[in-house]
């Protein structure tokens, strides 16, 4: 499956969650979103949570905390 | 608007929403219809007290109020998922809430079709599919669709679809869904438009996920509105595409929405959608929460799952220990552990209870199914003995020597089978691995992988069931040969 994560293409096993992605394209991002310092994004602009489920082709993004008002 | 705010307007908007007991529906006055909507929940009991509250304190002002789900309901929480009757806690409290429908997640599935019967059968509400299909299964066909009433003229149809991965299943171990034919959701739903003509409201209860939903409002505008679930989305702001309105309130019971309808000479005049944060709610239906700490107060983590022969002491044993279960009970060639998701240092000699087995392996990871040839396992070894520099992964299937150059790092890695051969560098051999290594961890693959669709501590739980008794002593499988 391939999902993307602040426009860098990440493939990974089907069946992975938003957190599996996170933690593929970067440890330290997926550090802060287990601290709750990050939020992912659909490309809707919809909050998804870290264990929602990955669609083919899904585009997230993410965003410090702090930007998030 | 900060969420801050948002909890704020949904407390207002709740203590201050016009009571519209006694109100007659008809064709011609403005009707209110409010629905509580949430999904995935997956076991997560804690609030269903305070969903119970909201719900009835709504019923008592308003006259059509409906609760739904948009599917999987269950695994996620032990004192539901690994009671001796599964699942059933979710369905008692579900029931007691008043839901009146759900849609069939990938994670109703889970317990197998013959527990999922039965909880369908306790369930005072229907599981609804348009596209699961029963074959040659012994799950009992669930309905596509339900039709509602709001007083006697407004009819609203639920109907219900079901996300496939790329093998075609939903996203559970292909052995629950046995017998099951799945098609095409979105294609599947729009055999059901014509649901739209005789009437008046037809909303999709989907367990399809964001994505997939947008797709569906763009083909199948007779929808009226699309309550989601599956990837976990919070949709705080207002998302309509070609008219259709998506709603979905993220997870784990976190949030309800509350979506009110105001329908006039059988259509939609007016619409909001709201996101209630649970933890702004602080009422809770006392007979609902005592049943919720009952159930939270179990025995399960007592119960008592294997016999351990002797001290299951260090990454060694309780390592093989992991991987022994994975492979057993998955049937792939090799398993794999990392040492960092190891996390306690021995179970001594005697009884393994539940407790144990959620302590040694708490982060609740998928296993991941890949096939590799022996030079990709080479490299998912030596990239993790790079990590620390010393041996991190533990295995079931194969021993392996790993000789390290004279900086400490992997330069070789000697790898035979259980009887002590070689393996056939022309084969592809199925290898799992914990989500956590295939994502966060380097290494050569061809094949992009698998989910499993079950964590270590599920694959572990069942196989104690089955051994009964563990002797892991002297059991070492993972060697370094150290050049000096």
């Amino acid at each position: 499956m391939i999902v993307f994560i602040n426009d860098q293409k990440i493939e990974i096993f089907s069946g992975a969650m938003v957190m599996d992605a996170i933690l593929q394209y970067s440890k330290d991002e997926y550090t802060r979103l287990r601290n709750g310092q990050t939020l992912v994004f659909d490309r809707f602009g919809n909050i998804t949570e870290p264990d929602g489920a990955l669609t083919e082709g899904q585009i997230l993004y993410l965003k410090k905390t702090e930007s998030h008002e | 608007m900060n969420k801050k705010s948002i909890s704020f307007l949904a407390i207002i908007i709740l203590i201050f929403s016009l009571p519209v007991s006694g109100q007659q529906t008809s064709l011609f006055a403005p009707t209110e219809i409010i629905i509580l909507h949430v999904n995935d929940m997956h076991s997560k009991i804690d609030n269903l007290s305070k969903l119970a509250y909201l719900a009835d304190s709504l019923r008592k002002i308003h006259s059509n109020v409906f609760l739904v789900a948009a599917g999987d309901n269950f695994t996620g929480n032990p004192v539901v998922d690994m009671v001796a009757d599964k699942g059933y806690p979710m369905i008692d409290l579900m029931n007691r809430c008043g839901f009146n429908v759900s849609a069939i997640g990938n994670h109703e599935f889970d317990m197998g079709q013959e527990l999922f019967n039965r909880r369908m059968e306790q369930a005072t509400f229907p599981f609804i599919s348009c596209n699961i299909e029963v074959t040659d299964g012994i799950l009992k066909q669930p309905k596509p669709f339900v039709t509602m009433r709001a007083g006697k003229d407004i009819s609203i149809v639920f109907l219900g679809a079901i996300e496939l991965n790329d093998r075609g299943i939903p996203d559970t171990h292909p052995s629950n869904v046995a017998g099951l034919k799945f098609s095409e959701p979105i294609k599947k739903m729009k055999e059901f438009a014509s649901l739209k003509e005789k009437n008046t409201l037809l909303i999709g209860l989907t367990h399809l996920g964001v994505e997939t939903d947008a797709i569906l409002a763009d083909s199948m505008p007779q929808l009226d509105l699309i309550i989601g679930g599956h990837s976990h989305t919070l949709i705080e702001k207002l998302f309509i595409r070609n008219k259709v309105q998506i709603v979905q309130a993220g997870a784990n019971l976190k949030y309800v929405g509350k979506t009110t309808l105001i329908v006039e000479k059988g259509k939609v005049t007016e619409r909001w959608d709201e996101i209630i944060p649970m933890s702004a709610l602080t009422r809770v239906n006392p007979q609902i929460q005592a049943l919720i700490d009952k159930y939270n107060q179990n025995e399960t983590f007592r119960k008592v799952v294997g016999v351990a022969d002797t001290p299951l002491e260090g990454y060694d044993a309780l390592g093989s220990l992991m991987t022994d279960a994975i492979r057993d009970r998955l049937k792939v060639d090799f398993a794999f552990q990392n040492q960092g998701g190891i996390r306690v240092q021995s179970i001594p000699r005697g009884n393994i209870t539940m407790k144990d087995v959620y302590q040694l392996d708490p982060f609740n990871n998928q296993i991941v199914v890949y096939q590799m040839n022996p030079a990709e396992i080479t490299s998912l070894i030596c990239n993790a003995f790079n990590l620390e520099k010393s041996i991190d992964l533990q295995v079931s299937g194969l021993n392996y020597t790993v000789t390290t150059d004279v900086e400490g790092k992997c330069a070789g890695v000697e790898i035979t089978d259980n009887l002590g051969k070689p393996l056939n560098p022309a084969k592809d051999y199925s290898v799992a691995v914990n989500s956590y290594m295939a994502t966060g961890y380097r290494f050569n693959h061809h094949d992009p992988g698998t989910t499993s669709s079950q964590t270590t501590v599920q694959v572990l739980l069942n196989y104690l069931s089955i051994v009964k008794k563990v002797n892991y002593s002297g059991v070492k499988r993972a060697f370094l040969n150290i050049k000096k």
